[in-house]
């Protein structure tokens, strides 16, 4: 439900497409004849990738470090120029301990509104291309992301985008940014909110292609650019005689973290694999009973129709009048074939968590010999 | 990990000897990645007639008070001109409000300028940020962004104290506190992504990068640090240079620490830390393999 209640909210407080604020549109001039190639106003460009400021970069990671609850979500803002979308803000969206009310899913929605409006005062961009979402060991797939993105996809230029930050990763040392939108074909899917067997086979939909990813790319601006430089740079101690740790002080020291050998995160992701594992054949278990229940309920109506057929047959033989057809989807009820999204997903999370520990054992096995060969 | 410079003056304030209802003031100020780049985020969107942009800054105080820790800033509209100072209060109230409800934690703890000129409008707003924070004291921090000629970037916090005998709100003393970047570790990695980015031709660098490519890159480093090392010691050896003897106490501790001790025992472990490895990365594969097996069943119709 909470999916549900947060997905209201997002699309109560987006913008109709129509009003969508192109990056043209405020600036009553015309558009000069070397800008209009790159200026899209019916944002016929595609997407080629996304860019994502140093600004957005430290916001994410800060929101996502000190969230104290499990789904951390947050909006992006900026806008798209030549098939480049530049993310040049975010904010986090509060998170709802009891979102199950409208109450709350309203005030998140006059919360989003106002924050844009009060951005929109200080000059920065305010047009919502996106939200973010953190996740660990890589298990982004989600009822919750599909859901927010399906909205987004229908209501932003361009169809929004997400951004999946991985902690897990970031622990390691590694900051790791991802942009994704859902398939066409999935999103055909879900707009009939049809997962049976034959909808999946008709879109050709399995995990891997239920998302697509867009190249990312992170950029800071030359004024962050060499705030940085000057922070990197390093200044000798005032101390005449300091000892190795303390005669150069550097606000930003070097780090090495890549190269800890220690294998923290292994263990957790091995108890992750297990638990999609399992909640992948308790979800495989219901659907086999469902699908049981469909074919014991169609032979049922199958054998029904069958007699009745023969006992027509009978009572032609002897001349008497056929008893009429009955409707036979009034007598059986025969379910609805289940939605496989949920198994969908779970096999991508499974996937994931997969990819991810590969990729740990991976380097593991390199530092190991990198350590030995010492 | 001080920033900009170390013209910082320590002065120990007198409010030990006042009444112990007053809060002690701020000893020593930190600050978050987050909020630094926001305030230069801030100055880049400015209007050009503005000679500088000023903010909230939200962040905790420790239990005692001395320290207080900038967590985020948010810009604040002001104008000021020769005759008058104006600063946008309504528009402060609103945005403390909407952050509180994602940060509840945070409070406002004083207000950040671009430039490092303190003036009386500089005075001024001190003195409307000291009434936010009562009882305790606004900060004030000043970012210099490097981007006029002759100034060097770098960040000065102070604490304000007023002067005279009849204290009037446009006077006042800004003492300069010591203050620190502060980071968790886990966001240190964001902070490297973003260095490299700045030191990158078109100030942008791909994503994702993997773990094997991270690993790449910092093994590279170490082995240019190694190079360095190397390339000092011989020529130290070949008489070329003369060479320092701290220097060479530096290296000899550091690489003695690297030496490992006799060889045998290790190998045993090695060996059996290399088979867990292996029969994780069988495992990993595995389980992709079979995930993608099941996907590819379901769509199998008899």
């Amino acid at each position: 439900m909470a999916a549900t209640s947060m997905a209201a909210a997002l699309a109560a407080s987006l913008p109709a497409p129509t009003a969508a604020p192109a990056p043209a549109a405020p600036t009553y001039e015309a558009i000069p004849p070397s800008m209009a190639k790159v200026i899209d106003i019916e944002a016929e460009i595609p997407l080629q990738v996304v860019q994502l400021d140093g600004l957005v970069v430290t916001k994410i990671l800060k929101h996502s470090k000190e969230a104290s609850s499990a789904t951390v979500h947050g909006l992006l803002l900026g806008l798209d120029l030549d098939g480049t979308l530049e993310v040049s803000n975010s904010f986090a969206l509060p998170h709802h301990v009891s979102d199950e009310d409208e109450k709350s899913a309203k005030s998140s929605a006059r919360y989003q509104a106002s924050m844009l409006r009060s951005l929109r005062e200080v000059q920065a961009d305010d047009s919502v291309v996106g939200f973010y979402q953190a996740t660990s060991l890589g298990a982004f797939f989600n009822q919750n992301l599909v859901e927010i993105q399906a909205i987004h996809q229908d209501k932003l230029r361009h169809g929004g985008v997400v951004i999946v930050h991985d902690l897990s990763l970031t622990a390691r040392g590694n900051a790791s940014f991802r942009a994704f939108r859902l398939t066409p074909s999935f999103l055909d899917a879900y707009k009939k909110s049809n997962f049976s067997t034959s909808s999946l086979v008709n879109h050709r939909l399995t995990f891997s292609s239920i998302l697509e990813e867009i190249p990312l790319q992170v950029r800071t601006n030359p004024l962050l650019g060499s705030f940085l430089g000057s922070l990197a740079k390093s200044t000798p101690s005032l101390l005449p005689d300091a000892n190795p740790e303390t005669a150069r002080t550097h606000p930003i020291p070097p780090s090495f973290s890549a190269l800890d050998l220690g294998t923290t995160g292994l263990t957790k992701n091995l108890e992750q694999v297990i638990e999609a594992v399992d909640n992948y054949r308790t979800e495989e278990g219901n659907l086999a009973y469902l699908s049981r229940q469909i074919a014991r309920e169609r032979s049922r109506a199958d054998m029904y129709v069958a007699k009745r057929k023969e006992e027509n047959a009978a009572r032609v033989a002897q001349d008497l009048a056929p008893l009429p057809e009955e409707d036979v989807a009034r007598l059986f009820k025969i379910p609805a074939e289940p939605s496989r999204l949920e198994s969908m997903l779970l096999l991508g999370q499974i996937d994931a968590y997969g990819k991810s520990l590969e990729s740990t054992a991976s380097s593991g096995l390199i530092k190991m010999y990198g350590v030995r060969s010492i | 990990m001080t920033l900009g410079g170390s013209s910082a003056v320590h002065i120990q304030s007198s409010t030990t000897s006042s009444a112990p209802s007053v809060p002690r003031t701020p000893s020593s100020i930190t600050i978050h990645p987050v909020a630094l780049f926001s305030i230069l985020d801030h100055y880049l969107r400015r209007n050009d007639e503005q000679p500088r942009v000023i903010g909230t800054l939200l962040g905790t105080r420790s239990s005692d008070n001395t320290q207080i820790h900038v967590r985020s800033s948010f810009a604040v509209l002001h104008s000021e001109n020769e005759e008058q100072v104006a600063v946008d209060m309504e528009y402060h109230r609103t945005m403390y409000e909407l952050h509180s409800r994602v940060n509840p934690k945070e409070t406002i703890v004083g207000w950040y300028s671009t430039g490092s000129n303190l003036n009386t409008y500089s005075a001024l707003i001190q003195n409307f940020y000291s009434q936010e924070t009562a009882p305790h004291h606004a900060i004030h921090v000043a970012l210099n962004t490097g981007a006029e000629e002759g100034e060097e970037a770098g960040v000065q916090a102070y604490v304000s104290s007023p002067v005279g005998v009849f204290p009037k709100p446009e006077n006042c003393i800004f003492v300069p506190v010591p203050v620190r970047l502060q980071f968790q570790d886990a966001e240190r990695s964001g902070l490297d992504l973003l260095t490299q980015t700045a030191q990158s031709p078109n100030s942008t660098t791909a994503q994702p990068i993997t773990s094997i490519a991270n690993l790449d890159a910092t093994l590279n480093t170490v082995s240019q640090m190694l190079d360095r090392v190397l390339g000092y010691v011989r020529q130290v050896l070949a008489g070329e240079i003369e060479g320092d003897k701290a220097l060479g106490r530096y290296l000899m501790d550091t690489l003695g620490v690297a030496a490992i001790g006799e060889k045998g025992g290790e190998d045993k472990a090695f060996n059996a830390s290399l088979q867990d490895t292996l029969m994780i990365s069988y495992l990993a594969n595995l389980v992709r393999a079979q995930a993608e097996v099941s996907a590819r069943l379901a769509l199998v119709t008899s």
